[in-house]
């Protein structure tokens, strides 16, 4: 990993921020000619290649290698990351309409390990890139956040329209959209007259953490622990509440490595009585 | 014009109707139309059922008052309650 690289690192709280909500964006810094070219060279493939989309746009190669996104790559899977075989360019044409909520397919039989969901870990991230301005109009891809804590149920899925707190990805040309694999997203409708493309390459994790590889703090614990047991991330009924906070504390530990979380007894309910109700 | 039913599918963070809505599929009855996300919805239509059946929806469906299955294999984010208001819509 380059100097550059590690400079990107992301912070205790950016990675909370991951292991509570499943996503996290990088702009990494080329020109709005880069990206512009990228949408061209898009425009011109007269068919979709498919996981060979790298070598039909080069390009694309080095966005995934900037320090940036190779720096939020490193903090959420290690830094012996390797990228799958597996790549997609989406092309969303004007008056395409919006997907069902759902949850990344298990069965891809060239990622490495075939997949299960992973609700305590980051073993594969999606990542996302735009190269044009998405705008609310254009297919902006929707998720759930911290829906990837939970195994969807892709029936009743079909049944649920628009979530409260549902997070539409409105982004700048030259965004990247990292997510959680099994987080519950949706490409939604695309009632503008552009076109919207999204490149979609996955990492994966090959080694286990011994040491966080982000930019870690231990005196930050004690507020990090805080955050992952009170910070909301979408409306849930109560019964999962104890399994998501449960979750994300282990994910959390098992990117720590050595590094992990204490559980202190605190006795919250000792102070002062309630006062009387007026 | 004819009577027509339109659907509403409430999912909410408890069995009790007032308890917050979480999400909301809108069925009206027009051939060719899809319940789509929509990336400029400011809020939900409704807060709670109970907020729905004010503005005149009825209850067709109730969810399973046994809560969540804890050691269930997926999760459903939401007790879901099933809507209908019966209205005029053209042929």
């Amino acid at each position: 990993m380059t100097s550059l690289a590690v400079d990107c690192l992301l912070t205790d709280d950016q990675v909370a921020d991951f292991v509570i909500s499943g996503y996290h964006i990088v702009k990494p810094s080329f020109s709005p000619e880069f990206h512009s070219n990228v949408y061209s060279k898009l425009q011109s493939l007269s068919m979709n290649p498919g996981d060979e989309i790298n070598k039909a746009v080069p390009a694309l190669d080095q966005i995934y290698a900037h320090p940036s996104v190779v720096g939020a790559l490193t903090s959420l899977l290690g830094d012996a990351y390797v990228m799958a075989a597996h790549r997609h360019c989406h092309r969303n044409h004007p008056g395409t309409r919006s997907q069902m909520w759902h949850q990344d397919n298990l069965n891809i039989p060239m990622l490495i390990d075939g997949h299960g969901r992973v609700p305590d870990h980051v073993r594969s991230v999606l990542v996302m890139y735009y190269p044009q301005d998405v705008e609310a109009n254009m297919g902006p891809t929707a998720l759930i956040p911290g829906s990837h804590l939970f195994t969807s149920s892709p029936d009743r899925n079909a049944s649920q329209g628009n979530f409260r707190d549902q997070m539409i990805a409105t982004l700048d040309a030259g965004s990247l959209l990292i997510l959680h694999y099994d987080i519950w997203h949706a490409g939604t409708a695309n009632t503008s007259d552009k076109v919207r493309y999204m490149v979609k390459y996955l990492f994966e994790r090959s080694s286990e953490p011994e040491d966080p590889s982000w930019n870690h703090d231990p005196l930050q614990d004690t507020r990090i622990l805080d955050r992952l047991e009170k910070d909301e991330a979408a409306a849930l009924q109560r019964s999962l509440i104890s399994k998501r906070n449960y979750l994300r504390t282990k994910m959390w530990n098992n990117l720590a490595g050595s590094a992990q979380l204490k559980y202190e007894y605190k006795d919250k309910w000792a102070g002062a009585w309630p006062q009387p109700v007026k | 014009m004819a009577v027509k039913q339109r659907l509403l599918y409430l999912s909410t963070q408890s069995t009790d109707p007032r308890s917050p809505a979480i999400s909301q599929a809108l069925h009206d009855p027009v051939k060719g139309t899809i319940v789509e996300i929509d990336p400029t919805l400011g809020s939900l239509d409704y807060e709670s059922v109970h907020d729905a059946i004010c503005d005149g929806w009825r209850v067709v469906h109730f969810p399973d008052q046994r809560g969540a299955l804890t050691d269930s294999d997926v999760e459903v984010i939401g007790f879901q309650f099933i809507l209908e208001k019966m209205e005029q819509f053209d042929d």
